[in-house]
């Protein structure tokens, strides 16, 4: 079997408090190939975006506690090395597109001096190979006058502009892995479609693996063949999109399906949402952290914690799954 | 953003008319620099006290000395001591400041902080006088004192925009594609600060020019040369005579310069406020 692109092996982001240690990634596992789109969806405040910042080490130093068997991409551990090694790989080998590009870009500087400084950290090279290269990333995702947006600060340019531009950043070194942080949801349905349909384009030129973090299940249904539901810090259900969508074998799963509208020429029905509310990593419930809002729920589904349970390539974390 | 910068600099009356004096006295310093203009500032070549006329536009002073080239050759100290104090004060405090803010609550910031804290503290001419004092064989005395102190408020400035800077997305990103904290705070951080830098090194920039002219009268400051601030000092036993020339060169200089500085300082500062809509 190939190595994974990919490989993430019991994560865990925690606090520690004066009242004890606040759980809020507890030790996911996943992998995910070279080419291919995993998504990764959850209510907000699940820990998504932790997960993501734990496996580029950004999270910061004080306060925040991050453990992990092992994160590796293409096969080398990058959890073990220290913050000079780090800052080689990222960037290079593992890049990040942020949601909200009108601020994770400089504004003092044109997209093509940002883009060219990525390309120069890592590479290196004399200016024009620096500059071709950078031409090169915007042209990739799309835009025909590259030189025109090389010239442009992020202000000049509109939302989806710059979100493909920031995605030219994120690969002009053609990263291994790209962690994709819901990139779509500050874009109107148009733009997030251009968008969506770049990175699947990129995916497959570069055979690049995306982690594409998103609350949308319709959106990720778009871009992605697998598909993991986090809730809570945990993963409850690791699946293709295909089975998901058809049959959802987790409750919270089946839950969050039922909360996308449908669009239909009937009269509406009234649209769905899952009754309760997350619970703070504070307070969390022992046993399975679903089971207050679940349908299903057991007396031993309040006590025991239910583990990913791997069949038919399907793993879902439930005692009474659908 | 430049341009736009320039676009509404522009429409600005009162900051345009700032400009053009700062820029008239700039060119009188430039000449004076390269030899064309204010050479005979310490020649006698008239009688004492003379009043206006076509070849002392000013008049002459006690020494019989030409009034107009000893305030053009004032304009070239007034220009030198603040270029000098103005560069050298900002890039202390930019660096200063931006490491206090990038580190903040850390060690080095304390350090930092300290150091402030004790400079504010003192009085600044009694400070002066004492650098003048203990280095009173330097043309540099003044200059020193001025940096040393001026730097403070430039580095209060800097580490609260740096401390608030820091906590934006963007730093987020560049550690993302893996650049060093370091380089960070020079290569993203200060950049960012750069409009704040500008309309702060016009305000130290006014104040070293006043600085001068203040120490100059105190007899702390220029000592080979001449400036406005020893010209006023000379007038103010002159005018008690009815002599004018020295008074009314030196005065009306230094607030024309002046003025001319803070009308632009307000202008840039309003033309580099990003929040403003433009137009």
């Amino acid at each position: 079997m190939n190595t994974p692109a990919l490989k993430v092996n019991k994560l865990s982001v925690w606090f520690e408090t004066g009242a004890g240690r606040l759980s809020v990634v507890d030790q996911i596992s996943f992998s995910i190939n070279a080419g291919d789109a995993t998504g990764l969806v959850g209510e907000s405040g699940c820990g998504k975006t932790m997960t993501a910042m734990a496996i580029l080490g950004l999270l910061p130093a004080s306060g925040v506690n991050v453990s992990s068997d092992c994160i590796e991409i293409n096969g080398s551990d990058i959890s073990t090395l220290n913050p000079a090694q780090r800052r080689a790989v990222l960037g290079r080998d593992i890049a990040m597109v942020f949601q909200q590009p009108a601020t994770a870009l400089d504004p003092v500087f044109t997209m093509g001096q940002q883009i060219s400084e990525v390309y120069r950290r890592h590479t290196g090279g004399s200016k024009q190979r620096v500059r071709k290269k950078m031409l090169d990333a915007l042209e990739r995702v799309g835009f025909s006058q590259a030189e025109d947006i090389a010239a442009s600060y992020p202000h000049e340019l509109s939302g989806g502009m710059r979100q493909l531009a920031m995605i030219a950043m994120a690969t002009v070194c053609k990263p291994a892995v790209i962690i994709a942080d819901e990139p779509t949801t500050a874009l109107d349905n148009s733009t997030r479609a251009l968008i969506l349909e770049q990175l699947n384009q990129l995916q497959k030129l570069h055979q690049t693996a995306i982690l594409f973090i998103s609350h949308d299940l319709s959106v990720v249904r778009q871009l992605c063949r697998d598909v993991m539901v986090m809730y809570c810090g945990r993963l409850l259900e690791i699946t293709d999109c295909q089975s998901l969508f058809a049959n959802a074998r987790h409750p919270y799963s089946a839950g969050l399906l039922s909360c996308i509208p449908q669009i239909s020429d009937k009269r509406p029905a009234p649209i769905n949402s899952i009754p309760g509310q997350i619970p703070t990593p504070a307070d969390l419930p022992s046993g399975c952290h679903f089971a207050p809002r679940c349908s299903r729920v057991e007396a031993h589904c309040r006590t025991t914690v239910p583990e990913l349970d791997y069949a038919n390539g399907r793993g879902v974390a439930c005692f009474r799954p659908l | 953003m430049t341009r736009d910068t320039w676009q509404r600099l522009k429409c600005d009356r009162y900051g345009m008319t700032g400009l053009i004096i700062v820029a008239i006295f700039a060119l009188i310093a430039v000449c004076v620099w390269s030899g064309l203009l204010g050479q005979g500032w310490s020649e006698v070549n008239g009688n004492r006290f003379e009043s206006i006329s076509a070849n002392h536009w000013f008049g002459t002073n006690r020494l019989g000395q030409d009034i107009l080239q000893r305030m053009l050759f004032g304009t070239a100290t007034a220009f030198e001591v603040g270029l000098l104090v103005t560069v050298c004060s900002t890039i202390l405090g930019t660096v200063l400041g931006g490491l206090a803010g990038w580190y903040s609550h850390g060690w080095l910031d304390e350090i930092i902080l300290w150091f402030k804290g004790v400079l504010d503290s003192i009085p600044f001419y009694l400070f002066a006088a004492a650098i003048a004092f203990a280095l009173q064989s330097s043309p540099w005395a003044m200059h020193l004192a001025m940096i040393i102190t001026f730097w403070t408020t430039t580095a209060r400035i800097i580490r609260g925009e740096v401390m608030r800077i820091k906590e934006r997305e963007f730093i987020e990103a560049a550690r993302a594609i893996g650049q060093p904290g370091l380089k960070t705070v020079f290569r993203h951080v200060l950049p960012n600060t750069f409009h704040i830098l500008l309309v702060q090194g016009t305000i130290v920039f006014v104040a070293a020019i006043n600085t001068e002219v203040i120490l100059s009268f105190l007899g702390l400051g220029i000592h080979d040369g001449v400036s406005w601030g020893l010209m006023l000092a000379e007038s103010s036993q002159e005018v008690l005579g009815g002599h004018f020339g020295n008074f009314i060169a030196a005065g009306t200089s230094l607030f024309l310069l002046l003025m001319g500085f803070n009308l632009l300082a307000d202008a840039l500062q309003d033309a580099l406020d990003t929040r403003r809509a433009p137009g």
